[in-house]
């Protein structure tokens, strides 16, 4: 079933154009990952898709519902975690979970357990009792997005929730979110910077850039689609005037002098480069010290389609 | 499971956040001190003050115009509320949750109206041993001080929403926050007669909406509803409308 669907969605502040013509198609009980450099459209499109703005032209549907018919119909079955933080700088920890389920009109019973295992998930027990005003960067936006669970919703949308969170927290939330699809269904729309993030946690992936779709697939795919060129790093003992004389007949490779002898491959056929290369320094005598194969990561490949859309 | 209407459940949560200890007691001490410190030691200076068909000591005038002023006091929490939800970013979370912006703004009117009601019941409770000699408590007064209550905090609470709406800056805010309220507090009958005031100055008093509000609140307490304080109604129902209106175009156009 279809989440997500959009038609031609476009947004439009005056001059500016933050949402160019987006097409998306999102299937349930996946975390889709929403990337783009700043001001790509990405916060756009999400508050867009959570009926905070409505778009200049095109349609939305989510969850099956129309937004311009029925966006309250719509917010009653989503969470969202929006960049900027939101608290009641006057409430405790629990209290503002507490309060929040309470406005979500989850029975007092259950806002009391939920309030407990969630302070628990996310490692705020200990501050449970601080004002939200006397919390860190990061203890807020922790808050902010274990709130969100206190009530049921089928499409969560999270808008680089892990900012200010240290690396532990960050992992911690990451495997609570995976639990979370995995047991419930539930589906994802998740915005980051960090793309080791999207990596590891989602299935699916959007890049946008100047309000545009580049490209939407799984990590593997956007690899296959777009990593085909390998960079394989061969670090020498020496440089010899043969060995460069014999290595500038070859256009994918480069030597590097610094910090040590290196030579960098770049090519789409990196293996056929490669044995040439180690023919070459089998002929001139060099010894090699390490080889190391990069493997693509979506961090490449983000750069290279922005780079190119640019 | 049982719903609860969105409105309600927006008032719980205005209300958890808005009143605290510190609250309570500064809508008790404050009066208190006015009532009782400025109330006696200006009683040498007032001797007595003419109100409808009765002449009420000083105290007791003033303990009745410190309802209303405890009222426009209190009505502050709207355009805190608004001013607070836009400034850590939970006007937008409220927005993006089952709520419409119909339910923001009526959650803060009955809040400001809860409010306006519990803070005149407090003062009535502390100034009537001041007052107790002259009150003529009735049924068509007692509803009487429940409208100027209520519609008292519609008018100053849509007067602190639109502030809070067109002011980000939290030293802005404060300023012409509390240049208004104290222009309105200052200026008006909540603390001083009319009569025997300069001309001028006594036409400022009725172009301030405090005057109305206490004119009606002390003629619901002493019984005195004359024509005047019933023009004095309709004025007031219509600033609190105009200013009701106001207030909720700008919040519904505040964009994200």
């Amino acid at each position: 079933m279809l989440c997500i669907e959009t038609k031609d969605l476009r947004k439009k502040y005056a001059s500016t154009v933050a949402v160019d013509g987006v097409d998306l198609q999102i299937e349930s009980g996946q975390v889709f990952g929403f990337l783009g450099p700043n001001g790509a459209g990405k916060s756009t499109v999400i508050k867009l898709l959570t009926t905070l703005i409505s778009p200049s032209n095109g349609k939305i549907s989510v969850l099956g519902i129309d937004s311009a018919k029925h966006p309250l119909e719509i917010r009653k079955k989503i969470g969202v975690v929006l960049q900027q933080p939101s608290y009641e700088p006057t409430l405790s920890a629990e209290k503002s979970l507490e309060k929040y389920g309470m406005m979500w009109n989850i029975d007092k019973k259950t806002r009391k357990k939920r309030t407990e295992e969630l302070l628990s998930a996310f490692g705020l027990e200990e501050i449970r009792k601080k004002k939200m005003d006397d919390l860190s960067i990061g203890q807020r936006r922790r808050v902010q997005v274990a709130r969100e669970f206190m009530h049921d919703m089928d499409l969560l949308f999270l808008d680089e929730p892990t900012v200010g969170l240290d690396p532990a927290a960050r992992r911690k939330l990451l495997d609570f979110l995976r639990e979370q699809v995995k047991n419930s269904g539930l589906t994802i729309f998740y915005t980051t910077h960090v793309l080791s993030e999207a990596e590891y946690l989602c299935d699916n992936i959007a890049i946008i850039n100047n309000g545009k779709i580049m490209a939407v697939d799984s990590p593997s795919e956007l690899k296959n689609r777009f990593g085909h060129e390998k960079t394989i790093k061969i670090h020498i003992s020496t440089v010899s005037e043969e060995l460069k004389s014999k290595l500038s007949t070859i256009p994918e490779c480069q030597i590097k002098l610094e910090p040590e002898p290196t030579v960098i491959i770049n090519s789409t056929k990196s293996e056929i480069v490669l044995m040439n290369i180690l023919k070459i320094l089998n002929e001139t005598d060099t010894k090699i010290n390490d080889l190391s194969a990069i493997p693509t990561n979506l961090e490449e490949i983000f750069l290279k389609v922005v780079g190119d859309s640019n | 499971m049982i719903q609860i209407n969105p409105i309600i459940r927006l008032v719980n949560r205005n209300l958890t956040i808005s009143i605290n200890p510190g609250f309570i007691i500064w809508q008790i001490l404050f009066p208190l001190i006015y009532i009782f410190v400025a109330g006696f030691a200006y009683t040498a200076l007032i001797d007595s003050v003419p109100f409808g068909g009765k002449n009420l000591d000083y105290p007791a005038f003033l303990a009745s115009g410190m309802i209303g002023f405890n009222i426009m006091n209190s009505t502050l929490i709207s355009g805190i509320i608004i001013w607070n939800d836009r400034r850590h970013g939970m006007f937008e979370q409220i927005m993006s949750g089952p709520f419409t912006r119909t339910h923001y703004i009526l959650s803060n009117i009955v809040t400001i109206g809860i409010i306006g009601l519990f803070s005149a019941a407090l003062i009535t409770a502390v100034g009537y041993p001041v007052f107790f000699d002259s009150v003529e408590f009735n049924i068509v007064t007692i509803p009487l001080i429940i409208f100027g209550s209520v519609v008292g905090a519609i008018l100053f609470g849509s007067i602190a929403s639109i502030i809070s709406v067109k002011l980000r800056s939290s030293e802005g805010f404060n300023v012409i926050i509390n240049t208004v309220f104290l222009f309105c507090a200052f200026a008006s009958t909540a603390f001083y007669p009319v009569q025997g005031a300069p001309q001028p100055l006594a036409t400022i008093f009725y172009l301030n909406p405090l005057s109305y509000l206490v004119d009606i609140i002390r003629a619901g307490i002493f019984g005195q509803v004359t024509d005047f304080v019933i023009t004095e109604m309709l004025v007031l129902v219509a600033l609190a409308a105009i200013l009701f209106v106001i207030a909720t175009k700008l919040l519904t156009k505040l964009d994200f």
